[in-house]
């Protein structure tokens, strides 16, 4: 009350109702019943990615030309930025609340030029926690057994990752062709999961110079042997040696291997190990042509990757059903059969029906089968069990032998990069939390992002405290306020000309350049997150909106509960609580 | 320069004229063809001034509320059921003090729903602490446009400018477009006391309990009453610059008259044809102008009326239960005076009947065939 001025005859009085001193002894807060209050929600595109980074945090950072601090805050979750920038088939973008406005950010190039700007300048991870005496064996220096090591390794574990082959990487090294993954990117970003202090050993296959017993000194094992064991087409002539497995040819070339070609070369499939063995198998000179027993609607390869397969002039034939190889007259044939599309089977996808008497031949210099892989887990122990070609695990990835994790490909999830990823991570958390002996239903609520089963590490080093302060909500686009929202292009980041696309292993897709990805990342709603775009600020009647350490702060002695600021929140950052007396 | 234009671009070109800097209103018959042009100068930069669409009439006038509170020079337009809904927001902004400009192009207010002139809704405004000016032509609408916010910045309080829905609104006439920079010499720019200031933050329309809220009404009521003068001293000086004068009223043929009528808006013109054609004959029949209403120019009026036998109120309006306003304000404004004309009340043109040379004429015959006034209002003009 020590400002009010003391009006005491009509001449002091103003011509206008005009407050001559302060007014802030009025505490109008009182007659508030419903209190707003700052409630930063999920958004979906970090619901959407498996490995559970914080894309919309990133895209703030990113539109405001803080790229590398962007590329930290995805390193906190994720160690292949790079990798995921390139060949990640963004679950995010299609849960982007912008893809039902306009077009969904692209999110998927931003993470790669986050990426190539950390790369260029040099840019490491910091956080290193103290050392544990516990060690973890991780089986498979795939992306799920790297990130493993990665999180651990960041926990303060030891852990010694076990690789068959003599490099690592496992599929993304010896499974994605180079002009999808230059090995530079990988190596970049496998070199630095191994200077922190991550062991390997390689040429070290389970089961064969690796066993049981010689695992008996790490507290905890993590299973991530992946699937390299291709299909069986299981029609005759199948084993000739003018027949390979597309997983077995895609290995040989990263290996440096040569593998003899010709010109007619048929591949057997329509997955992403389809596609990558026919581009690849073109930039070696062949002719190469998919066969695939339905149509386009079913095939299983990412849509993006048969688009650019057949910008590079490859056919793919649909309906078609191999029926055997054979030799004749010195000439390597394959007979064929049509389909057509019957009713749908358990999966969903209409099911191919043979069409008596269509049976044609092709002639080939070399066939590729490309229908699935499988993992190889006959050496595990019997208590692990194997349900549908996988692993059994519960929600923390835990197998049922105490202490032995598992992720990748070999578990129940869908085979992609960024699902290996995230099964890595969750077993790290996991890890740490049967070793620590912590409560780990409490964690997994604590920690998950949404309803889909994506994890944050950055939450999970959080103090515990902070734990409680999360909104388990995520923001549709029914819960922006679309006012303040314009149509806006998506930004497509550049491809290699076709002459760089033919008889090389060059990159083909280029990235954004740094103002395209900064307006790109500026198209990001935020869902759910406050950006500090200060509508609150500017509709509060009551002023009750203040600066506080450059936050937004809700004055309650002030604030009269109106909730305009919640009604004009653009991304359904603020909520409306009934008042608690 | 002389251009033909209709009365609600009149209301218009006054505004780029005056200069304006923040525009909000909502469009409604006969009004809307007033901020379809003010849109159309702020589009194209003859106006430079912030233009906004607003949801409703009672928005309209927030948003000049707050335009005005900051320190900009403001201006909104509307009609009928539109002045209703602004109307808890015309007590905002006359308590506040602020000298925002309004045009009201009359019409009848629903229901029955009827979009054509009458003079109730302005007057339904009476009490809102608004000025109000009613106009005859679109020259004088135009110029009273300009002399409003001169008006209005003076004794900050809003101003109504008043015009007949069609007969003004909607007819062309010859107006003279004063030159721009002769009335930016006539009206500078506005330069308010105080204003909405982040760096001498203030609360506006503040609270004002039992023990203060007298004091500012005493100081409103003391500012309309003293606005009179102010009224006659603007209208002078936009006179002597422009050559154009119109008085708070103008008496006509009003020597030696008998029978003096009264009128306010585009019935006037009607009515001084009558009073020719009366005086033709014979007859000394004057007419009265009512162009102030608020406040209401009671020794002007009493000026000219004083020696007349009668006079004859001419309402396009009505309060139901009492009967013709203008004629009601005349009665209670005079009851005082000792040597005061009877005042004889007469309803007509209601809902956008045709008033015409035959009404004023059976007014006047009227008038002079009763000895003495009814104490109800006569409507004339009706159904048989």
């Amino acid at each position: 009350m020590s400002d009010q001025i003391l009006l005491n005859t009509e001449k002091d009085i103003p011509y206008q109702p005009i407050s001559l001193g302060s007014m802030e002894w009025n505490k109008t807060g009182t007659w508030r019943y419903l209190r707003p209050r700052f409630d930063n929600k999920v958004s979906p595109c970090n619901e959407g990615c498996p490995a559970g980074q914080d894309i919309e945090a990133a895209m703030v950072l990113i539109g405001k030309g803080r790229v590398l601090e962007a590329w930290d805050l995805f390193k906190e979750e994720n160690p292949f930025p790079g990798v995921c920038g390139r060949v990640c088939y963004h679950p995010c973008e299609s849960s982007c609340n912008r893809a039902e406005f306009d077009e969904a950010v692209s999110i998927n190039a931003l993470e790669r030029f986050m990426a190539d700007t950390a790369f260029k300048h040099g840019r490491r991870v910091g956080l290193k926690r103290e050392k544990k005496k516990e060690k973890v064996a991780i089986i498979g220096s795939g992306p799920a057994g790297l990130t493993c090591a990665y999180h651990l390794a960041r926990l303060g574990y030891g852990a010694t990752v076990f690789e068959a082959l003599p490099v690592l990487g496992g599929m993304l090294r010896v499974g994605i062709p180079e002009y999808r993954l230059p090995k530079k990117v990988l190596e970049a970003e496998i070199d630095q999961i191994l200077e922190m202090g991550v062991n390997t050993e390689i040429n070290t296959r389970f089961g064969e110079n690796l066993l049981q017993k010689d695992l008996k000194e790490y507290a905890a094992v993590f299973l991530a042997l992946g699937n390299h064991v291709s299909k069986r087409l299981g029609i005759p002539g199948e084993d000739g040696d003018w027949a390979m497995s597309g997983v077995e040819f895609l290995r040989k070339i990263s290996l440096g291997k040569e593998v003899p070609l010709g010109k007619r070369v048929v591949i057997i499939g329509g997955g992403n190990t389809a596609i990558d063995t026919a581009r690849t198998a073109q930039r070696l000179g062949a002719k190469p042509s998919i066969l695939y027993r339905r149509t386009r609607e079913e095939m299983p390869a990412f849509p993006a990757e048969i688009h650019e397969a057949e910008e590079e002039g490859i056919d793919i034939s649909f309906l078609v059903s191999p029926v055997r190889l054979f030799l004749e007259d010195g000439v390597k044939k394959l007979e064929c059969v049509k389909n057509r599309l019957g009713p749908p089977d358990e999966d969903g996808r209409r099911r191919p029906v043979e069409v008596k008497g269509s049976n044609f031949l092709l002639e080939v210099d070399q066939v590729f089968t490309a229908i699935g892989e499988d993992a190889d887990l006959t050496a595990l122990p019997k208590k692990i069990g194997i349900e549908n070609h996988a692993i059994p695990t519960d929600e923390r990835g835990a197998t049922k032998q105490e202490g032995v994790f598992a992720g990748g490909d070999i578990i129940q999830q869908p085979h992609t990069v960024v699902h290996a990823i995230g099964s890595g991570k969750r077993a790290a958390i996991f890890i740490d939390c049967f070793l620590q002996n912590k409560k780990w239903e409490r964690v997994f609520d604590a920690v998950r992002i949404g309803e889909r089963g994506s994890l944050s590490m950055r939450r999970y080093l959080l103090d515990e405290k902070e734990w409680e302060t999360k909104s388990t909500k995520t923001v549709r686009l029914q819960d922006l306020n679309l006012d303040y929202f314009e149509p806006k292009k998506r930004k497509r980041p550049t491809k290699a000309p076709m002459a760089k696309r033919q008889g090389t292993f060059e990159e083909v897709n280029i990235g954004f350049p740094e103002e395209t990805a900064v307006a790109e990342a500026q198209r990001c709603f935020n869902c759910g997150v406050c950006n500090l775009c200060d509508n609150c600020y500017i509709f509060c009647p009551d002023v009750a909106i203040r600066k506080e350490n450059g936050n937004n702060v809700i004055d309650y002695d002030h604030c009269k509960g109106c909730g305009i600021c919640v009604e004009e929140c653009p991304r359904d950052a603020m909520i409306m609580e009934e008042e608690g007396r | 320069m002389k251009k033909i234009m209709v009365g609600n671009h009149a209301v218009s070109w006054g505004v780029m004229l005056s200069r304006a800097e923040v525009i909000s209103a909502y469009p409604i018959t006969p009004q809307t063809s007033i901020v379809e042009e003010l849109s159309v100068l702020c589009a194209d930069g003859r106006l430079k001034a912030k233009f906004i669409p607003v949801e409703s009439e009672h928005s309209a006038m927030a948003c000049v509320i707050g335009a005005s509170a900051a320190g900009v020079r403001t201006f909104t337009a509307t009609s009928s059921q539109g002045l209703a809904l602004m109307h808890e927001m015309l007590h905002w902004a006359s308590g506040s003090r602020l000298p925002i400009v309004m045009a009201n192009v009359n019409r009848s207010l629903g229901s029955p729903f009827n979009i054509w002139g009458e003079q109730s809704d302005s007057l339904a405004q009476r009490d809102t602490g608004w000025l109000q000016i009613y106009c005859e032509s679109n020259q004088e609408v135009l110029d009273t446009v300009i002399q409003a916010f001169k008006i209005a910045e003076k004794v900050l309080l809003p101003v109504m400018v008043v015009l007949d829905a069609f007969v003004l609104s909607h007819t062309a006439e010859p107006v003279d477009i004063p030159d721009g920079n002769i009335v930016g010499q006539f009206l500078p720019a506005y330069k308010p006391q105080f204003r909405i200031d982040p760096q001498d933050p203030r609360t506006f329309a503040c609270f004002a309990p039992p023990d203060f809220f007298m004091e500012f009404r005493y100081k409103m009521q003391k500012a309309m009453l003293e606005s009179q003068a102010v009224c006659k001293e603007v209208d002078g000086q936009f006179g002597e610059i422009f050559g154009r004068g119109y008085g708070l009223v103008e008496a006509y043929r009003c020597e030696g008259a008998d029978l003096i009528l009264m009128t306010a808006g585009a019935i006037t013109s009607t009515a001084r044809v009558a009073v020719d054609a009366l005086r033709e004959k014979g007859r000394k029949v004057g007419l009265l102008k009512l162009r102030l209403f608020r406040p209401f120019p009671k020794d002007e009026v009493l000026e000219v009326i004083r020696h007349a036998e009668k006079v004859a109120v001419v309402d396009r309006s009505l309060s139901l239960g009492l009967g013709g306003i203008f004629a009601h304000e005349l009665r209670a404004a005079m009851c005082n005076e000792p040597v005061r004309p009877p005042i004889y009340s007469y309803i007509t043109g209601l809902g956008g009947r045709d008033t015409t040379l035959q009404t004023i004429n059976e007014i006047v015959y009227q008038t002079y065939e009763r000895s003495e006034p009814d104490e109800q209002s006569i409507w004339i003009g009706m159904r048989g």
